[in-house]
């Protein structure tokens, strides 16, 4: 039944193969092996309500989705020049335009930071082990550890025994996304901590990790800005194509690397130095400058300290490290750049 | 101990006679749980075939069917016919969903023979209320979990199966109480894996629960070799409708005294973990307590619920301890009493 279904929804059914579908341009995404698969076949289990009803009570006892710090507090690294805390799992909710204070607009990128929990910190010795670890094949191997940082919880029933399994020792609620940070040992953190997007402050600079939009199957024109042919004036039949595509003489054949038609999109791209100019704390919102993060709103980004020497952190401006611990200190809700026109502030003040 | 007696090395046949000449005189010979099964059948089997020889004369009974998918009256053979052989003359799905069946109201065994003109529904495990499909599948897990226990441990390991109390689904596991001369024993997460995958294996085997109703003193002889059967036999016998019978039940090599109906067939077991082995304290020693839970075949549940079940299974049971009367009648002693 799903097979017809498949047929009915394809455009591209060969005449005498039935049974196949033709979608060469689908970028195919396969997991490495080891990596368990986080969602399962469902089937109807025919559970009365009261036993189910019991089940997310179960849940809800046992498995954290936002809580505080669960085992002992461990010790908390101070920041210097070459800390590296980790980053958040964010997701793109939409373009927004703001104003300076010199009535300039940009725009900027708004990132709701869903749910973040570190899952587990990995020590250096045992990241070392890994083994598509390059930094083990150096003299004197760099002091670097790891962070799991999963982000936007979902229910234990939907997710296999096998996902699952990485979360059970932790007593937290399994995540959808998971990522490694690496980071420096003194920016540890135990499971169960929170992020917030007070991880980050207005001012500071970001690169942003994202999967650029698919555009499928893409000429020429579009995929690599050829400027094609003119509509009239007699050109034949080639409106849009790349026309030439190689030299004479000795170079007389195609160059590897001649940029043609193919599939366009669906590439992690990483775009850096990005300022951030407003963080929400009660939403847990970033405003991160520019309109072009790489994917779909709605789309999972990775959020890192910026690597750029000019938008690292300096002793004048350090980060909140190891992170911004909400839960013990306080915040205002809306923190602005102090660049940033902000129009819910008084604008005209009269001296009676 | 009163049970090393000569005759009971007799009786086991597992040492041939050339051995005993060879050597020139009698020695010891440890008991075993396989000789023991294999004796055990021997026994049962010349049973089975003798009862069945009884029954000369093929009489018709009329069966008056009610159920899916129309009600209907078949026409059987009086004490050969069962349920089942019914179910097969009605529908395959009828054949392969039911547990049980009620004949006149009372839940009757699926390989059990119809001995008169009845009424007949038959007991699945998704019906609105299947009280005693449930009841019925707790029982067959215990007694399963006995086979598999009877036949797993280490050849030096004579396992002597003590009892399990009534099935209650409220403790939240069925149970085994059973004996092994082992002062004790914490097993590993493999360990109760392997028990698991035994019973998922004797699941997968097929076996059909084969009832018969035997004399005591024949159960008596089957069973000497337990001693802990041995005292329960003249009791059970004596509530018996007769009072002089014990009901067997036979899953492949492993025989069970039970009184209550079974499902029909070891495949309806589906999902099951043995959780825990506690030692519980009686008043004639230390037994342990085999815990394990399970869920019928074709009922699906995700991994998290069924871990609530497991960890449930885990805690100790709080079915009654068996009372084990050993200032009772002596074995032999029951024996000339019940044939008397």
């Amino acid at each position: 039944m799903e097979v017809m279904s498949l047929l009915q929804n394809t455009t591209s059914v060969l005449a005498g193969s039935v049974g196949t579908t033709r979608n060469m341009s689908r970028m195919k995404k396969t997991r490495p092996f080891w990596q368990p698969k986080p969602t399962r076949t469902l089937y109807p289990e025919e559970l009365t309500p009261s036993n189910e009803a019991f089940g997310s009570e179960v849940i809800s006892d046992h498995l954290s989705s936002s809580s505080p710090l669960k085992c002992e507090p461990w010790e908390r690294g101070v920041w210097t020049q070459t800390s590296m805390r980790c980053g958040i799992i964010a997701r793109k909710i939409g373009v927004y335009p703001m104003w300076d204070k010199n009535g300039r607009r940009l725009l900027t990128t708004l990132l709701e930071v869903p749910d973040n929990q570190v899952i587990k910190y990995i020590p250096p010795e045992k990241l070392l082990e890994t083994t598509h670890n390059k930094n083990k094949n150096r003299k004197r191997p760099m002091e670097m550890g790891a962070l799991v940082v999963g982000a936007d919880p979902i229910d234990p029933r939907l997710v296999t025994k096998e996902y699952y399994g990485l979360f059970a020792d932790t007593g937290l609620m399994p995540k959808k996304k998971l990522t490694k940070f690496l980071i420096t040992p003194d920016a540890k953190l135990p499971p169960g901590t929170p992020l917030y997007a007070s991880h980050y402050t207005p001012g500071h600079y970001v690169d942003v990790l994202g999967t650029t939009i698919d555009r499928g199957f893409q000429g020429v024109m579009k995929r690599w800005l050829f400027k094609g042919m003119p509509a009239t004036h007699g050109v034949t039949k080639s409106h849009r194509r790349p026309g030439n595509i190689g030299s004479g003489g000795a170079k007389a054949r195609v160059l590897p690397g001649q940029k043609m038609p193919g599939h366009m999109g669906r590439k992690k791209r990483i775009l850096r130095g990005l300022k951030i100019w407003r963080v929400n704390t009660k939403y847990n919102v970033l405003w991160v400058q520019g309109p072009a993060i790489p994917g779909a709103t709605g789309s999972y980004v990775y959020v890192y300290d910026s690597w750029y020497h000019h938008c690292r952190h300096t002793p004048d401006n350090p980060p909140p490290f190891p992170t911004f611990f909400q839960d013990e200190d306080n915040i205002d809700e809306e923190l602005y750049h102090e660049d940033l026109h902000v129009f819910s502030n008084p604008s005209i003040s009269f001296n009676e | 101990m009163a049970l090393q007696t000569s005759g009971r090395r007799i009786l086991l046949g597992l040492v041939s006679q050339s051995c005993h000449h060879v050597r020139g005189k009698f020695h010891k010979q440890a008991l075993t749980n396989a000789g023991v099964q294999k004796k055990r059948m021997d026994l049962f089997s010349k049973e089975a075939e003798r009862q069945a020889a009884l029954v000369t004369d093929v009489e018709k009974i009329e069966v008056q069917y009610q159920g899916q998918p129309e009600d209907c009256t078949l026409i059987m053979n009086k004490n050969i016919s069962t349920p089942y052989n019914c179910a097969q003359h009605i529908t395959q799905m009828i054949m392969d969903r039911s547990v049980l069946a009620e004949v006149d109201g009372q839940v009757w065994d699926m390989h059990r023979p119809l001995e008169d003109n009845c009424s007949l529904r038959f007991l699945h495990f998704k019906q609105s209320d299947p009280y005693y499909a449930n009841k019925a599948f707790w029982r067959s897990a215990s007694v399963m979990l006995g086979a598999v226990l009877e036949s797993t441990f280490k050849d030096n390991i004579y396992v002597e199966l003590c009892s399990y109390p009534s099935p209650n689904v409220r403790t939240g596991s069925f149970v085994y109480d059973v004996d092994l001369k082992i002062p004790t024993w914490t097993p590993t997460k493999e360990e109760l894996r392997t028990l698991s995958g035994e019973m998922v294996k004797l699941a997968m085997a097929g076996h059909r629960f084969q009832r018969l109703e035997v004399d005591a003193s024949l159960a008596l002889k089957m069973f000497e070799d337990n001693h802990y059967k041995t005292l329960q036999i003249p009791h059970i016998a004596a509530q018996s409708s007769t009072g002089n019978t014990v009901v067997l039940y036979q899953i492949g090599n492993f025989l069970e005294i039970s009184r209550g109906p079974m499902i029909a067939n070891t495949n309806f077991l589906g999902k099951v973990s043995v959780m825990a082995v506690h030692p519980i304290q009686t008043n004639q020693g230390q037994l342990f307590r085999i815990q394990g839970v399970a869920l019928p075949k074709g009922i699906m549940l995700n991994h998290f619920t069924y871990g609530i079940l497991e960890k449930r299974a885990a805690e100790l049971n709080s079915g009654r301890i068996p009372v084990i009367n050993k200032d009772d009648l002596q074995p032999t002693k029951a024996a000339e009493a019940l044939s008397t």
